[in-house]
């Protein structure tokens, strides 16, 4: 068990300039990208507004709970479900400050595939949740 | 043990630079970047911790045989549950967990649930409670079904390109 604990704490410290560099970004984008930016996307129509709300989760950073936060500031702004569906899910599956990190350890091409099935999936799983609930009510 | 290869300096020593110019161009909000930085750091270093003991764990506990038949190419059905089960319980920002990953992707985890596992975090049972809360019980049962799915696509797709590519690199050779 040392042995293996001593393994996984190289492998860990290994990944440190990678993980600073993140963490360092997100303290940045913290400080630049505010909600009121973010707000500033929305109001273009439901099928515009779920890209927005796509990218907008992909530059925000921060713990899950923030984007709940954020998304209902949007929500009572008039911003429609299908964007803050897309908005949340975006939120803790794509990062654009991530994809260097994740090309470093993964790789450039799986990295790209990630990604862009991400993008898409999240696009239609917000889509596919509003009309579910359409059905349902 | 093989020599530690350390990772993304380059990466780090862009973010240093955009720091040092900001510090020149944008003193003040660079520093509260900074700061802000150093807060998020602090934090995460419990999920450090917690990744690094489950990291140690799985190397302890399953060999790179097992990793591979659980989570290789022939995994079936069951790998794909306990990826989604870890997915859906891990905590703390994906960048943390490449580590983990990286390690057990060198012991024959397949790409495909890589993707899977990281699609799969997208639902956060601690903040289910919230999303039932703005959008409804159906809502929130609804996307949390439908990120599954794509979560579990999204694995089928990685596996099948990196199959068509080596059944093509196979041909070719």
């Amino acid at each position: 068990m040392k042995l293996a604990l001593k393994k996984a704490f190289l492998s860990f410290i290994s990944m440190m300039p990678m993980l600073i560099g993140v963490v360092g970004l997100v303290g940045l984008m913290q400080i630049y990208i505010t909600p009121d930016m973010l707000s500033s996307f929305f109001g273009y129509g439901d099928i515009l507004d779920v890209f927005a709300g796509t990218f907008a989760g992909a530059i925000s950073v921060g713990q899950g709970m923030i984007s709940y936060i954020v998304a209902e500031g949007l929500m009572q702004q008039g911003v429609s479900i299908y964007a803050l569906s897309a908005f949340i899910l975006s939120w803790v599956t794509l990062g654009f400050i991530q994809i260097p990190a994740e090309a470093s350890v993964f790789g450039g091409r799986f990295t790209l595939y990630r990604n862009i099935l991400t993008l898409i999936s999240t696009i239609l799983v917000a889509y596919l949740s509003v009309i579910t609930v359409k059905l349902f009510s | 043990m093989k020599q530690m290869k350390l990772k993304g300096v380059k990466f780090l020593i862009v973010v240093i630079i955009v720091y040092i110019l900001l510090l020149i161009f944008d003193n003040q909000n660079s520093l509260v970047a900074l700061q802000k930085s150093g807060m998020i750091f602090l934090k995460l270093i419990p999920i450090f911790i917690l990744i690094i003991g489950l990291t140690a764990l799985i190397n302890y506990l399953l060999k790179p045989k097992q990793i591979m038949k659980y989570f290789g190419k022939d995994s079936g059905a069951k790998g794909l549950f306990y990826t989604l089960l870890g997915g859906v319980i891990s905590h703390g920002p994906m960048y943390a967990w490449y580590g983990m990953l990286e390690d057990m992707r060198s012991s024959g985890l397949r790409d495909g649930l890589i993707a899977t596992f990281l699609y799969a975090r997208a639902v956060k049972l601690p903040l289910l409670p919230f999303m039932v809360d703005m959008f409804g019980v159906v809502f929130t049962i609804s996307m949390t079904f439908y990120t599954l799915i794509f979560a579990i696509i999204q694995g089928k797709i990685i596996d099948s390109i990196n199959s068509f590519r080596e059944n093509s690199t196979t041909t070719k050779s």
